[in-house]
């Protein structure tokens, strides 16, 4: 039997865990902080002091499917030699179990050879509030109890019934990798495996995973289960049974349909997901139809929708979500002006999560410049944004000591600044 | 620094004497600190007049000394949801405030940037802590504030400052900063400020940077700097029908600069307002404006209520490059 790819080529080692260089960090700086650990991985990497690190009873990790959470975790433990006690959320049911399981862990002395036991939490959001009674107060009273580390992973940490667990814990954010590094990642895979894939299959399988790379190295293997070439036309085969690849069909199916009843009909594909649809919608809108008025036409009623959602979200009114799908679906579909489609379009994935993924540090230090003006000046940080950081950039070009001034009270460097100065 | 860094914070009033307009408002506010009950408050008027000023000269009033101790700034657009500000209330009001004074102050900025829902929840803060605290809530509209609030508060109106006493003030803030202030540049000023102290300040400030004799001319590229380019190449693309690269832009100013949508819409109108196109047209693209503006206070996602704005204007810039030769030979 062959091994999964997935778990062939899954990092070893905390080095071997590749673009997440700041989680890294994050994470090995909380160990070494609070726990017993190898001084030569300590110095290597935790590098952090700050009290948000340093107070934090635990880690939640989090990030989307697929990028390396558990991974991560593995590797730190066997990096820093402890035993892991590893609990899936959806294998420990209730209280009850989750005490006994980890009670009996942690009273039993770590497994002949390691320093101590770290407990990983997987996949907290799979804890169902009403059905696993009491699951998460659990496991907020052993994190209040515990002396040993304990790890979370949670796709997403913002859902409000995180909120206590939030605040107790280290928030450590992977972020999903890149178009380019999931090639890459999938290059050596072909090389390690004496494969040839064309660039162009790669980039397309990297595309539709989504920064998933786990589906991405799936898709990988099963693509060249038993040959040696990968070329873009065989990148078809995958469609039927990659989620991610039918949102290329779900959209193709949306702007071909010829009745406002079949491109409604997507929505009742079990693998349609609204969320995602109206993103890939709104960035493929003026792809698509290129035509202005067309695209107008589309967006006011992917508009209108929203505005539905909107007031499904405030007010809980869930009922009005059948609406608000038919003018995503329908409403983009028919519209008056709509031009003859080329006979291939090509999706282009909402290019919002990789702005802001890729701006992340950026944007924190704008948040920073923003802050601290706004507190100096009684101003609201809007009027700074749009308003005042203007003017200070207009004042910063006459007069360089203000630049230096700023850049010592932020702590940062001046080409960051001056970034950051329109 | 950041208090030396700007004139209009650098030369703002800190007493109520020191405000140069606004009598009635100062010998009200007078009247309730010398009778020592002093109800929530409730200020209203456009950007620049003086609200956070008052409020500010009022904390200083009550407090001397002590009034970073017992005023609480908050921001109701910058503080996420009702939930973070009951949060923070409750940790300042939980205290008595030193010195005997009997009540802190909480100033509440952008008040009617809060929902319906919100604002019932701020109602009830607000009679929770009334023993402790008292509220001023600075608005720019009267009418975005929820009625039982209104009636909580004793109402102060703000109006722009009169010409007269905008021009004595910036010459007086030119003389202390040894800058020359023609004339014309005040008129320029006032004009363009369209009454906003702040941003009157501000133009001075600019403009003073780069010559130290102010004129009519130096204020002109002063507005031109401080105004962000971003949102006139915005409003262009989006006229030419190039949605692809409104977009970019779009996008440049949402996630990159971080500005809110409804703070591009109001700078949008600023830009339309002062460009080259007919009337019909200005009035045609107000009114996208005015509607995507609501809608984005109804809808869940300000990108794509945003894309929507700039592709109804692409409509209407094609129709209009379409119709244009047609009306010039009528």
């Amino acid at each position: 039997m062959t091994l999964p790819w997935t778990e062939k080529y899954r990092p070893k080692s905390f080095g071997e865990v590749v673009n997440q260089e700041e989680a890294k960090h994050k994470l090995a700086s909380w160990i070494c902080g609070k726990f017993r650990a190898p001084r030569e991985f300590c110095s290597r990497w935790a590098k952090l002091r700050d009290r948000e690190v340093l107070d934090a009873k635990a880690v939640l990790l989090a990030g989307p499917p697929g990028i390396g959470k558990t991974t991560l975790v593995h590797a730190l433990a066997r990096e820093i030699n402890y035993e892991l006690i590893e609990l899936n959320a959806s294998d420990v049911r209730s209280a009850e179990r989750l005490r006994q399981v980890v009670g009996r862990g942690l009273k039993e002395a770590p497994l002949f050879g390691h320093e101590g036991k770290l407990v990983l939490f997987d996949e907290v959001d799979g804890l169902h509030v009403r059905e696993d009674l009491g699951g998460l107060e659990t496991i907020i009273e052993i994190i209040e109890s515990a002396r040993v580390p304990i790890v979370m992973t949670a796709n997403n940490p913002y859902d409000p019934k995180f909120r206590p667990l939030r605040d107790m814990s280290l928030l450590v954010s992977l972020r999903r990798l890149s178009e380019d590094e999931i090639v890459e990642l999938l290059r050596r895979i072909c090389a390690s495996e004496g494969a040839k894939c064309e660039e162009e299959a790669l980039r397309s399988i990297a595309r539709s995973s989504l920064g998933d790379l786990r589906a991405a190295v799936n898709d990988l293997q099963m693509l060249l289960s038993g040959r040696r070439v990968l070329v873009v036309d065989d990148i078809k085969r995958v469609g039927e049974r990659n989620p991610q690849l039918s949102m290329f069909e779900i959209l193709d199916r949306v702007y071909r349909a010829r009745w406002f009843d079949g491109a409604r009909a997507v929505s009742f594909n079990p693998s349609f997901d609204w969320e995602q649809y109206l993103m890939w919608a709104l960035e493929s809108i003026p792809v698509v139809y290129r035509d202005v008025e067309a695209s107008s036409e589309a967006l006011d009623r992917l508009s209108k929708a929203d505005v539905i959602i909107g007031r499904i979200k405030r007010a809980q009114e869930w009922e009005l979500l059948p609406y608000a799908l038919e003018l995503a679906l329908g409403g983009v579909s028919q519209v008056r002006s709509k031009p003859r489609l080329p006979p291939f379009i090509r999706y282009g994935f909402p290019q919002r999560l990789l702005i802001l993924a890729r701006t992340k540090e950026a944007r924190r230090r704008r948040d920073a410049l923003v802050e601290y003006i706004a507190q100096g000046v009684h101003a609201s940080k809007s009027l700074v944004k749009s308003e005042l950081i203007y003017v200070l950039s207009a004042l910063a070009k006459r007069n360089p000591q203000i630049v230096e001034r700023l850049r010592k009270a932020l702590n940062m460097s001046a080409v960051d600044l001056k970034e950051l100065l329109p | 620094m950041t208090s030396e860094l700007f004139w209009f914070e650098k030369y703002r009033p800190r007493s109520l004497d020191e405000v140069a307009d606004l009598e009635e408002v100062k010998a009200r506010l007078r009247e309730l600190v010398r009778s020592g009950s002093v109800p929530h408050l409730l200020f209203y008027g456009p950007p620049g007049t003086g609200k956070t000023t008052v409020a500010l000269a009022l904390a200083r009033e009550l407090y001397g000394s002590m009034w970073r101790e017992c005023a609480l700034e908050l921001n109701a657009s910058d503080e996420r949801g009702i939930n973070v500000i009951r949060e923070r209330v409750k940790e300042f009001a939980r205290t008595a405030p030193p010195g005997g004074a009997p009540f802190k102050l909480v100033i509440l900025d952008e008040a009617d940037n809060m929902t319906g829902d919100a604002q019932q929840a701020l109602r009830r803060i607000m009679e929770m802590y009334a023993q402790n605290a008292r509220f001023v809530l600075l608005a720019n509209y009267v009418s975005r504030i929820i009625d039982p609030i209104i009636s909580r508060c004793a109402v102060f109106r703000f109006s722009p400052l009169p010409r007269k006493l905008m021009a004595e003030r910036l010459r007086y803030i030119a003389k202390s900063e040894g800058v020359e202030l023609k004339d014309d540049a005040i008129d320029l000023i006032y004009e363009l400020s369209e009454g906003d102290m702040r941003r009157a300040i501000n133009l001075l400030q600019v403009a003073a940077a780069a010559s130290k004799i102010v004129d009519a001319g130096a204020v002109a590229s002063a507005a031109a700097v401080i105004r962000p380019a971003e949102v006139a190449e915005l409003l262009n693309l989006a006229l030419a029908g190039d949605l692809i690269k409104a977009r970019d832009k779009l996008r440049e100013l949402m996630y990159l600069k971080g500005v809110a949508g409804a703070d591009i819409i109001k700078m949008l109108l600023r830009e339309l307002i002062r460009s080259q196109l007919d009337d019909d047209v200005k009035a045609e693209i107000a009114e996208v404006l005015a509607d995507t503006d609501y809608r984005l206070t109804q809808g869940a996602d300000e990108e794509i209520q945003m894309t929507y704005l700039l592709a109804r204007v692409g409509a209407i810039g094609r129709r209009v490059r379409q119709t244009h030769p047609l009306r010039k030979k009528q």
